[in-house]
């Protein structure tokens, strides 16, 4: 059950003087944004909606906020939105309460206490942007501008962001990628030349997910999508060690063992390869070694791989076959956090070449589509800005020099902890950080609480106090997606805008103003051209010709665009799908997808998996009161085999570790899960006391895991991690 | 005059996922106190062995009755079921929020908002039905498993979903004195041995649903003792004095009598 | 002493002769709430609506929500009137409420040992029968009135606190709501029972003709009190007597002052 918010006073009584100097989130919603009342989208009572986008997680969906009376009451999907068709999950539903969390940090704060007290006071933005761009200043002279890290998770002002780090002359960037989709993307870029194909379920009669629970890690549209197919009567194979909810929407579920998938996967290229049961053509015209195959193959048979993943023979030769039959409306999705095991890498090089294998990589009404999602022929324009200085240094996350083949936009985020503890190959003193939470997100907690202990200086932007921003020295409110503008982003033949629905509260800004202003302070003014939010976004559009005001009352324009060639080309170095990849071989690299063996857990040990809910977004959600209200209690699942074994009981409270750390946690026995394996949600655990109502919920699973890096793609392996239960004493 | 609209929710159990989009919608839309809920999704709970398990989901919320027993116990009329469009709705200006129909619903569906002192519960977003919206739980079910229109309508997608339905159940109470005649229809519901009432915050004891409606005490009391106690005590008084004023009348009076 | 042994001449002196019984606040409130009562148990009988519990016609329960435009307006009608009436009634009680209606109820609605002779007597008379038994002397209302306004405290208090109780909602409970209601119920028409007979027994009932009109008046003839309330009768009687003493003292020393203060030296 949820536990209830912790009141204000017992919140006092835990966090001592700090609770004081918060500037409490105003409980009456300002009013609605000038902007969005001079765009013509509002009548005269100031009713009406406001079109812009959601940022609950990456999906974006659009969202029509509507406006009642000048105040936003409701969030709706817009229907003409791609990601959405008029819906919102449960974070975009919730997202009225991320805007007006009580626990909005709504002003500058400035550390009074020890790094972690939670004591801060607040200050002017003057006061709090002149001490951050003279402390980064104060790094730059003293150790070099290498020395100050900027990390940020993907966002919609993410090129601005990028000229702070870049313009101030650091190579040091820190992605949420390698705890994510390194995996996917770098065996994607190496097979097809693009980071991330999309996925289109018009016409696909059979679905092959290996993991990428799409029912609970929820991406709208193409939740729908897949669950509308599945309604017209595609089938879908669900490759998952837990029974999650697409497991109990799928036509079959393979509780396949960890790090397994890939032999399954293998055996089902070498049915299709030896069967011949592939496109043919298109593999002779499009594909380079798929001939190698059957000889290379040979050993990965069925049988063989029952003996790895558990999952008989026979199956794994029936869907090979009725994968291969449904041909070319048959889907084996890339996958997304691929983050699990270090051969997690060759398991996204096998789904890639099952594709092609099968041939359904076209570029229209293909299932999957060779070119990225968010590939847009629009080109938008932008303020003008110098070339940025040279970077000497070399990148402290080991790219490319201990990780070659890591694209540089992915970097190798937790190397690059790793790097500032041991302050190999130099010490960094700074950290930067943006929309993002290393301290919950990073593996091993202990590690990024003690490489924070290495600077000297920690600044986060943040909407809300999380638990990076109580580890800071500086923390710069951000006004929440509601609140601000951010560059406009092209979808497809679309523009759509993220526009405030209400003016900021207290003194929150737009990251395009903190960045500006921030910048200016750096010295780094040339890279930030614009005079505010409306300035930039009219540059953007000025080389179109549309106006402002157009896409703020639309919400989006549609730009014509050429038609698109019917040719179908791969940035590969040969041009072709890569099924042999000769980057790969030339880096000392398996150049075609090879079976690694996982590391088992001992006996009396768990796998530890991970994964994702419906009603949160990783690190960010838990203190939304709405999300709460109808959360899960984030609990350790465990088999009830396993329970019994260890003398264990649903609800009981149990000590869970791992060779870095360990947490307390209630228990809930579960059938959905293997016996060998336990599972809990990340996200929970946090350790910031100013979220006052994810404080004391759940425990972290970020205490638990180790850092295990992929040499090729640098993801991190999350399921690597093995751990001891026991009840707690 | 027939009811205009005959409004039913279709719900297709197999595409819940149980993301809970419409919890959080209805509770934005209608400022559902956070202790409180207007709708639930049913966790039906693993079924099954190893490996042939099976999860089914099932969302609910008030099923506007055809022959809802919570409108027989309202003392004032302050719940109703509307006459034009057929919505069990109540009207929260008149409603003292006593719970006799909270407790009467077998279903469970029914809350008291302690702030305001009044009983609340789903109104299929009667709102937003003014302005040709559709219930905020149907406008963003992300899976489409929640449909709602008109029945009288033979081309809404209700009237669509039910004639291509393979299989229509729904949750009916029938215990000879009233017969609930439930307005959500399940498509796809499986078989199992009950759906239980499943209150996210504990306040509640699991039961299964229907229930048995539960007539408080006090209503109870009301009913099958005040009325008949005053109904007789009221006409002993009246037969008393009626006895005596025709004893009067026949006598007649006189004005110089003593 | 039987009025039946009173001459003529003295009878018909009697019936003439009048003595002040209600003065005119009691005479105000009596109607005040009269009417309030009307408007109130109407506008009451027709909130109650549920199949289960209703005891109007639906033609009625329709009616006056088209009169007063819906279920709620309805509602704050009746309990509008009702605060209305709780403040005149209580504002009658409680102004004065030691000086005048403590002594008012130790002296007026106790019942002694004649009530509850005259209650074992007077029914039974009323039916025909122990004609010839005396009936014990009874005070200014007599034993029956008496216990009819014990039923009325007690169940006007009852409506007067279980009434706030509905409009209050938000302070309440649902059980104490729950309680309310039947109770509030059983308190109006308890007392609607007795309305049967009080109201007979004052208006229609030919032997307390005098007692209506008093309403409007307020004075009834020293017959009629030393028929029905003779221990009263008997009080006034003494209070005249002792009124005339004094006027004539005061007469007597207004006439001849000086003689008054001889005697003592």
């Amino acid at each position: 059950m949820p536990k209830t918010v912790i009141s204000r006073r017992e919140f006092l009584k835990m966090g001592g003087a700090a609770a004081s100097v918060f500037a409490v989130g105003q409980f009456i919603p300002p009013p609605v944004a000038r902007a969005a009342r001079q765009a013509g989208s509002l009548d005269d009572n100031g009713n009406g909606y406001i079109c812009t986008l959601c940022e609950m997680c990456v999906w974006r969906c659009g969202v029509r906020a509507k406006v009642d009376e000048g105040r936003v009451v409701k969030l709706e999907g817009n229907p003409e939105h791609p990601h959405s068709h008029g819906k919102l999950c449960a974070r975009g539903q919730s997202g009225l309460m991320n805007t007006y969390d009580p626990d909005r940090v709504l002003t500058p704060l400035i550390r009074v206490g020890k790094r972690g007290e939670g004591k801060f006071r607040q200050a002017s933005w003057d006061e709090a942007l002149d001490m951050v761009a003279e402390n980064m200043l104060k790094i730059k002279s003293t150790y070099g501008p290498e020395a100050m890290v900027f990390s940020s998770t993907h966002n919609l002002s993410q090129p601005l962001f990028e000229n702070l780090l870049y313009g101030f002359g650091s190579p040091n960037y820190g992605t949420q990628r390698s705890l994510c989709f390194n995996a996917m993307v770098t065996a994607f870029l190496l097979t097809y030349g693009i980071e991330e194909p999309a996925r289109n379920y018009d016409n696909v009669q059979y679905i092959l997910l290996v993991g990428r629970n799409l029912t609970e890690a929820i991406s709208t549209s193409e939740t729908t999508e897949m669950i509308d197919a599945m309604a017209r009567g595609a089938k879908l194979t669900y490759l998952d060690p837990r029974f999650t909810k697409t497991a109990s929407k799928a036509t079959e579920w393979m509780p396949v063992r960890p790090g397994t998938d890939l032999a399954f996967l293998l055996a089902m290229i070498n049915v299709i390869a030896i069967e011949e049961l592939g496109n043919c053509e298109f593999v002779k015209e499009f594909t380079i070694g798929c001939d190698l195959l059957p000889t290379h193959y040979a050993e990965y048979t069925p049988e063989w791989a029952e003996g790895k993943c558990g999952i008989p023979a026979d199956t794994i030769r029936r869907i090979a076959r009725e994968f291969a039959a449904a041909k070319p409306n048959a889907l084996a999705h890339p996958g997304w956090r691929t983050s699990n095991f270090i051969n997690s890498f060759q398991t996204e090089r096998a789904i890639a070449i099952l594709n092609a294998m099968v041939g359904n990589v076209f570029e229209v009404d293909g299932c999957l589509i060779a070119e990225s999602p968010e590939a847009g022929g629009i080109a938008l324009g932008a303020p003008p800005q110098p070339p940025y200085p040279r970077v000497s240094a070399s990148r402290l996350d080991g790219v490319p020099w201990k990780y070659p083949l890591v694209p540089l936009k992915l970097g190798v985020f937790q190397e690059l902890r790793d790097a500032v503890l041991t302050g190999q190959p130099y010490q960094a003193h700074g950290w930067f950080i943006a929309r993002q939470n290393p301290v919950l997100a990073l593996p091993d907690l202990q590690r990024t609480l003690e490489a924070f202990n290495k600077m000297d200086f920690i600044v986060t932007v943040d909407i809300i106090m999380n638990d990076t921003g109580w580890f800071s020295d500086v923390v710069l409110p951000e006004a929440s997606y509601l609140e601000r503008y951010d560059p406009l982003v092209p979808m497809k033949d679309y523009i759509f805008i993220r526009q405030p629905v209400i003016e900021p509260q207290g003194e929150a800004k737009s990251a395009l103003m903190i960045y500006k202003e921030l910048g200016t302070r750096l010295g780094l003014a040339e890279f930030f051209q614009y005079k505010d939010e409306e300035d930039y976004l009219n540059q953007q559009l000025a080389p179109l010709g549309y106006s402002l005001e157009e896409l703020r009352l639309h919400g989006h324009i549609k730009v014509p665009m050429e038609a698109k060639s019917e040719e179908i080309t791969f940035n590969t170095p040969s041009g072709k799908v890569e099924v042999y990849s000769e980057t790969l071989a030339n880096a000392g690299f398996p150049p075609l997808p090879t079976w690694e063996e996982p590391p088992q857990p001992k006996a009396g040990e768990f796998y530890l998996l991970t994964g994702k809910v419906g009603q949160h977004t990783q690190m960010g959600t838990q203190n939304n009161q709405l999300l709460h209200k109808y959360q899960d209690e984030p609990r350790l699942w465990m088999a009830p085999e396993a329970a019994q074994t260890l003398g264990l009981e649903d609800w009981d409270t149990v000590e869970v570790t791992s060779p870095v750390g360990s947490v307390k946690v209630e228990l809930q026995v579960t059938p959905a899960i293997r016996s060998d394996c336990v599972y809990l949600t990340p996200g929970f655990g946090h350790l910031s006391m100013a979220l006052r109502t994810a404080y004391g919920v759940g425990a972290s699973d970020s205490q638990l895991h180790v850092t295990y890096t992929d040499p090729i793609s640098g993801g991190q392996a999350l399921s690597q991690t093995f751990v001891s239960v026991k009840k707690a004493g | 005059m027939p009811q205009k609209n005959h409004y039913a929710f279709v719900i297709d159990v197999a595409r819940c996922i149980d993301c809970r989009a419409c919890l959080v919608a209805c509770s934005v839309e209608n400022n559902v106190p956070m202790d409180h809920t207007r709708i639930w999704v049913h966790d039906q709970g693993i079924q099954g062995n190893w490996p042939y398990l099976s999860h089914a989901f099932v969302p609910y919320n008030c099923m506007h009755c055809e022959h809802p027993p919570c409108t027989e116990v309202c003392v004032s009329g302050a719940t109703y079921k509307d006459k034009v469009n057929g919505l069990v709705l109540v009207d929260q200006e008149a409603c003292i929020g006593c719970g006799y129909c909270v407790a009467a619903c077998p279903y469970g569906v029914r809350y008291i908002d302690q702030k305001r002192g009044v009983v609340d519960k789903c109104n299929a977003c009667l709102q937003r039905l003014e302005v040709d919206l559709e219930p905020a739980c149907v406008a963003t079910c992300v899976g489409k498993s929640r449909l709602f229109g008109d029945l009288n309508d033979p081309t809404s997608e209700v009237s669509i979903a039910l004639r291509n339905a393979k299989s229509v159940t729904n949750l009916d109470y029938e215990n000879g004195e009233t017969d609930t005649d439930p307005n959500i229809y399940y498509l796809n519901l499986p078989e199992t041995e009950s759906i239980l009432s499943s209150d996210p915050f504990g306040q509640v004891a699991q039961t299964s649903l229907p229930r048995d409606p539960h007539y408080t005490i006090a209503e109870q009391g009301w009913k099958n003792v005040a009325i008949p106690l005053m109904a007789a005590a009221m006409g002993a008084t009246f037969l008393v004095q009626a006895i005596f004023f025709t004893k009067q009348l026949l006598e007649g009076e006189k004005e110089f009598d003593e | 002493m039987s009025h039946k042994n009173i001459p003529l001449p003295e009878r018909q002196r009697l019936r003439q002769k009048m003595y002040k019984k209600h003065n005119l606040a009691n005479i105000l409130t009596h109607w005040f709430n009269v009417f309030s009562w009307l408007l109130l148990l109407s506008t009451g009988i027709a909130i109650i609506s549920s199949p289960r519990l209703g005891i109007s016609p639906l033609w009625m329960q329709e009616a006056f929500r088209n009169i007063f435009g819906g279920d709620a307006n309805l509602i704050r009608f009746h309990y509008t009137i009702g605060f209305i009436w709780i403040f005149v009634i209580l504002f009658n009680v409680l102004v004065g409420f030691r000086k005048y209606f403590v002594p008012f109820a130790a002296k007026r609605l106790l019942l002694d040992r004649d009530d509850i002779e005259w209650m074992k007597t007077k029914p039974l008379q009323m039916m025909g029968f122990m004609k010839d038994k005396e009936l014990p002397p009874q005070d200014a209302y007599n034993a029956g009135q008496k216990i009819y306004s014990y039923f009325v405290v007690l169940c006007t208090f009852g409506i007067m606190v279980t009434g706030p109780v509905m409009v209050f909602k938000s302070l309440f409970p649902p059980i104490v709501k729950q309680i309310a209601q039947p109770i509030h119920f059983v308190c109006v028409f308890t007392i609607v029972a007795w309305l049967f007979i009080h109201v007979y027994m004052g208006a229609v009932f030919p032997e307390e003709k005098e007692a209506f009109f008093s309403m409007f008046s307020g004075k009834v003839s020293a017959w009629y009190a030393r028929a029905h309330h003779e221990k009263w009768y008997n009080e006034k009687l003494k209070e005249e007597m002792e009124w005339e003493d004094k006027i004539e003292q005061e007469v007597l020393q207004s006439q001849h002052p000086k003689e008054e203060s001889s005697g003592a030296d």
